[in-house]
């Protein structure tokens, strides 16, 4: 049996105690906790991933079993118009992101105005980015349609920094009895990124600090009355400082903004379901590398996805997507020019093509297994100063399998 | 429109789906999209400014299938969706489930505020059946 192996064996040996036990709490607790006022829900995942041609998940390729998600959520209503919900969550995706336990969101939700038409809540303390089509539920396995989420939207090397933020943020919602359902969202913030974060961003010679400064960010989402289709717009706007280390750093200090648009839809049918998001996003870096270095440059991305429900326990995926880390250089030429030749072309986009099943087992139970044909590396960590000695394939595949259990 | 296309396939031998609510709920009807606000969530508070509760049954139980397409006229997955991003984001609360509709009926029968749904109503004066308009 190879060492690889028995490490991931070993690794999911090591988990299956948290894991039962999250069954087990499920059981007992699951009769208790799902009153009026005091609900208790959990979720537990494990899953084996094999990527071919890239440090997306390890250095050294091949079988890991670095596909965890573990969560346990309470939500408890104070009053009629205050409500305590929080949720603490193990991850482990490898170089995907940074893995351990984590408050996934802790917050005071007011509900402000009520009445048959409309709601207007505030959310305080660390709220989730619902502001995308599959942001606040993306840690969730069973929630999201893959395991690995489009990297063009929902860049894992970006995880911490997008999933959501410690500060306010409003939620209203109007119904219209001709026009359908409307929801407005507001939200501001910052997130705090660790040191790894920061690597996964800037690269291991990142010596110093990186601070989320600023967020700002809202959306609109449309479902007309008694339709299938829903449509959404989310504007960021975002903020970063980079505080070099005293000595030995190789960056300088600099400012770092981040400037989103998203445009998604949505079609659900009775069993053909559609959607898709388009990205724009802005970059501009002031610093880093040398006093006065300034970059502003865009990056672009698309997804359309199709899901397809034979029965209700069968579904099988397609989604195809596209990303250009600089919308005036597609091709990756110039990013390889100006490198003089240490940045391969492709790193200059990423496409990935994807095909997939899920079926449940039981109601709560479910096995997901895709496969991703991926064409560039442009969505590799880290972003800034990329690593084309490991990841010197423009052509990789993954293939993740992924039990869930839900409560 | 497009959700509308499966009414045609709803069985002429089938019983009807009765909305339930709690007695000291006051309205005796209330319209279909309010029904929907109220099981989609973005309705949370009766006229007279009480708090809902909302049950159901588990999302394969046939009943719950037959009252989400006939009487929201939301295919059940979308309502698991839409409960699951409030119960998993921290946005808000989703329904209570009640594993049969005996304790479904039991549950809105005990708990102001409640409403649910049942297919044969025996005790009419435990619970309050609401007419649902157009």
């Amino acid at each position: 049996m190879s060492s690889r192996l028995k490490n991931n064996l070993h690794r999911i040996k090591m988990r299956m105690p948290v894991l039962l036990s999250m069954v087990f709490a499920s059981l007992t607790i699951g009769g208790y906790c799902q009153g009026k006022d005091l609900q208790v829900h959990g979720f537990a995942a494990q899953g084996i991933i094999n990527v071919n041609g890239s440090n997306y998940v390890n250095d050294d390729g091949g079988l890991s079993a670095e596909l965890t998600e573990i969560g346990l959520n309470a939500s408890y209503i104070l009053t009629p118009a205050l409500r305590l919900a929080g949720q603490m969550v193990y991850l482990d995706g490898g170089n995907r992101y940074d893995d351990g336990v984590r408050v996934d969101y802790a917050l005071l939700d007011w509900s402000a105005y009520n009445d048959e038409n409309w709601q207007v809540n505030l959310y305080l303390g660390r709220y989730k980015n619902y502001h995308w089509l599959y942001s606040s539920t993306r840690d969730i396995p069973f929630a999201r349609p893959s395991v690995v989420l489009p990297q063009s939207v929902y860049f894992d090397g970006f995880r911490d920094i997008s999933v959501g933020a410690d500060g306010g943020a409003l939620k209203i919602s109007h119904s219209s009895d001709t026009l359908g359902d409307f929801d407005f969202n507001m939200s501001t913030g910052s997130s705090s990124i660790s040191k790894e974060q920061t690597q996964i961003i800037l690269g291991k010679l990142a010596l110093g600090k990186m601070k989320h400064t600023y967020d700002l960010q809202t959306s609109l989402y449309w479902q007309p009355l008694l339709s299938s289709w829903s449509f959404g717009l989310t504007l960021l706007d975002g903020v970063f400082e980079y505080q070099a280390a005293e000595q030995k750093d190789k960056f300088i200090d600099a400012d770092i903004t981040l400037q989103l648009v998203i445009a998604n839809m949505l079609y659900e049918g009775e069993r053909w379901e559609f959607s898709g998001e388009l990205l724009q996003m802005r970059s501009i870096f002031d610093g880093l590398y040398f006093e006065n270095f300034r970059q502003d440059s865009i990056s672009q991305g698309l997804y359309v996805q199709s899901r397809y429900k034979v029965n209700t326990d069968f579904r099988l995926l397609a989604r195809y997507e596209r990303f250009y880390a600089n919308k005036d250089d597609k091709n990756g030429h110039f990013l390889e020019e100006t490198s003089q030749g240490l940045t391969p072309r492709y790193f200059g986009y990423q496409h990935d093509a994807t095909f997939g099943f899920s079926y449940d087992f039981a109601e709560n139970l479910r096995l997901q297994f895709e496969y991703h044909y991926i064409e560039g590396t442009a969505r590799l960590t880290p972003v800034v100063l990329p690593n084309p000695a490991i990841n010197d394939n423009e052509n990789w595949q993954l293939w993740a399998m992924h039990l869930m259990y839900w409560f | 429109m497009c959700l509308l296309t499966f009414l045609g396939t709803v069985s002429f031998t089938a019983k009807a789906v009765d909305v339930i609510v709690h007695s000291t709920v006051s309205e005796s009807n209330i319209t279909k999209s309010q029904l929907r606000r109220i099981y989609t969530m973005r309705q949370t508070q009766w006229s007279n400014g009480h708090h809902i509760i909302v049950f159901v049954l588990p999302k394969q139980h046939p009943l719950h299938q037959r009252f989400s397409k006939e009487r929201l006229q939301i295919f059940p997955y979308q309502l698991e969706r839409i409960w699951n991003k409030l119960t998993y984001s921290g946005l808000g609360v989703a329904p209570v489930v009640k594993s049969t509709p005996e304790a479904l009926i039991n549950a809105v029968m005990k708990t102001p505020g409640a409403i649910g749904y049942t297919e044969t109503v025996v005790d009419k004066g435990a619970v309050n059946v609401i007419k649902i308009k157009e």
